[in-house]
């Protein structure tokens, strides 16, 4: 764990969960900026300054951010929160590096969801391969349908996670969510992006709601409007430091 | 041959349509106006341009603007930025500075840059020729503003000692790809062909300041260009990638960068899918076999190219990664979460399962 020492775009202190190895690091981090403040109106790349970096440079990796719309008409909350896939990547021992999309920079404030692995290029040796398990998500009353990409793949210090939504029971489609993610490491705690929906007002994006997965529990309390709109095929995308004494080698 | 009597029998002193007749130490000499023998290239055609646009805009600076690149090219008089140390007038400071901005794609400068400025050299570990490779691997990376320039000759006879003269702007200003800089494509659509076994390649390497167009030191290398088993054996490593080069033109994707050289537990991607036959995939034709411990499934996010809906969607995609039985090789990119849009590009590190 730790805090940014700056950045160019007005966020604040940023605080990171990382686990850093010889030729990549794993970045977790969420923060919200305001897009109409000085200083990000003057940055062409959003920068994050960090203490040095096990590693000086990276390829690119993506990170998600995301607005929140929210409207009210006739009683009824209309919620279309999007966002979307921003590139984003080291470039050197203490900078960190967003793409700027300004597209959404109306909405008021971005949320960007720092879930990443940024690997080095040209690296001896062939990739490692690590195992697929998949994700047995349970409940006692089952409501939650998960498509069979819901699997992760466990490493000594983080894993992969993506999860597949499928549907939901329809007297259960407005109340908060749970399960449990049987097979999953419990040493996790983090809120994640849960991509997906469709957006009526911002047809550009898919809608964006938010997840929280934590000993092994993955809650939702509620999501965009048009969540289970056929076609938007809602997934959660994260690579997840996992909490431990040490994690950096 | 129209021969007017003033050249015939004058001296023969004159011009008349081609042919021009002079006498050069009492002996009368003919000649036949020589016309350039090749054929104007698009590339030699644009340089040309933009010399003379730059010198126009040159034009433009105002009297202040003027003075400063005066002061410049008085500073520029005394030191070597461009190689070797030359007489140089503020014209002449603006145009080599802005054509070498203009070459790394940035645009004319009308403020003239300090002239202070502190260029490395190039450091590499070695350079690669063969007929189907031309690389350089283990170049010391060197961050914005700095831009690898590379000069190459076509392949001339071994028994060339100094060949540095016949070279060619190859690379205007690339960043080298992770210490490698493979030039083969670009040397292709400059040079027009491979050198063959045998041929000797020379080379001139130097950064260029895209801010300020000033360039560093050169550094002059020379290679015999070798078989590929020959290169093997003396230790070159062919990175494990796979671009445009790699693949078949009926391939699904405008764009592709597969690169399996991270040594970590994911493949980078950089591809563009473009879809086909309305199915929610593209799929990716490979000439050669994938490596045996690079086959296997990714999954990695994806943004969206299009027009219309959903056109910044981001998305999940899994990958598969497939040598089959019959010899076929396959890279295949298939839609899994967010909405689904032609073209998307996915990006970004794929865990490897």
């Amino acid at each position: 764990m730790f805090n940014s020492t700056g950045n160019n775009f007005g966020a604040g202190s940023i605080q990171f969960k990382d686990y850093q190895a010889e030729n990549y690091v794993v970045l977790n981090a969420k923060f919200t900026y305001d897009p109409t403040n000085a200083a990000y109106l003057a940055a062409d790349v959003l920068e994050i300054y960090v203490p040095d970096l096990a590693i000086d440079r990276s390829a690119v990796a993506g990170v998600i951010m995301r607005f929140r719309d929210v409207r009210t008409s006739y009683g009824y909350t209309w919620d279309n929160s999007g966002g979307t896939a921003l590139k984003s990547w080291i470039k050197d021992k203490n900078t960190i590096c967003i793409e700027k999309l300004t597209n959404f920079d109306e909405k008021g404030d971005i949320t960007i969801y720092m879930q990443a692995l940024y690997p080095m290029l040209n690296q001896p040796g062939s990739p490692i391969k690590g195992t697929r398990t998949r994700i047995n998500m349970t409940q006692e009353t089952r409501y939650l349908y998960w498509d069979s990409e819901t699997f992760c793949v466990i490493f000594d210090h983080w894993v992969f996670v993506h999860i597949g939504f499928s549907s939901c029971s329809y007297s259960y489609r407005d109340s908060p969510w749970e399960a449990t993610m049987g097979n999953f490491p419990t040493d996790v705690c983090a809120d994640v992006p849960f991509c997906g929906g469709g957006n009526q007002y911002n047809p550009s994006v898919n809608g964006i709601s938010e997840a929280h997965i934590e000993n092994g529990i993955f809650t939702c309390q509620e999501r965009t409007s048009g969540f289970e709109d056929t076609g938007y095929s809602p997934f959660i995308f994260a690579f997840l430091v996992r909490d431990g004494e040490n994690n950096s080698e | 041959m129209i021969a007017k009597p003033s050249i015939a029998f004058n001296d023969f002193s004159g011009t008349a349509k081609d042919v021009t007749a002079r006498t050069v130490q009492g002996r009368n000499v003919l000649s036949v106006r020589a016309y350039q023998s090749k054929v104007f290239t698009p590339s030699q055609a644009a340089t040309r341009n933009q010399l003379s646009k730059i010198s126009r805009e040159y034009k433009q600076l105002s009297d202040s603007q003027m003075q400063a690149w005066e002061v410049l090219a008085n500073h520029l008089k005394g030191i070597s930025y461009f190689g070797k140390a030359a007489e140089m007038t503020a014209h002449n400071a603006f145009v080599r500075i802005n054509s070498n901005r203009l070459l790394a794609g940035k645009s004319i400068l009308m403020d003239a840059p300090s002239h202070i400025s502190n260029i490395p050299g190039v450091v590499y570990d070695e350079i690669w020729v063969t007929p189907s490779d031309l690389i350089i691997k283990g170049i010391v990376h060197k961050n914005d503003p700095l831009r690898l320039v590379i000069k190459m000759s076509a392949g001339l006879s071994a028994g060339v000692s100094s060949g540095w003269s016949k070279t060619v702007i190859v690379s205007a200003g690339i960043e080298d790809d992770w210490g490698d800089a493979n030039v083969r494509g670009r040397y292709m659509k400059v040079v027009g062909f491979a050198p063959a076994v045998g041929d000797k390649v020379f080379l001139e390497l130097y950064w260029m300041n895209t801010d300020t167009g000033f360039v560093g030191a050169s550094a002059f290398d020379s290679k015999i260009c070798i078989t590929s088993e020959e290169a093997e054996e003396e230790g070159y490593v062919k990175r494990n990638k796979i671009t445009m080069d790699d693949i078949q033109p009926d391939s699904h994707v405008s764009d592709c960068d597969v690169d399996f050289s991270t040594g970590a537990p994911v493949i980078s991607f950089d591809t563009v899918c473009l879809g086909h036959s309305n199915v929610a995939s593209s799929e990716v034709y490979l000439n050669d076999t994938i490596p045996e411990d690079c086959v296997g499934t990714s999954m990695a996010l994806g943004r969206g190219m299009g027009n219309d809906r959903c056109a910044l969607a981001a998305q999940s995609y899994i990958i598969w990664l497939r040598n089959y039985s019959w010899g076929d090789s396959t890279i295949t990119f298939a839609h899994r979460g967010g909405y689904y849009v032609q073209p998307t590009e996915v990006f970004g590190p794929g865990i490897l399962y």
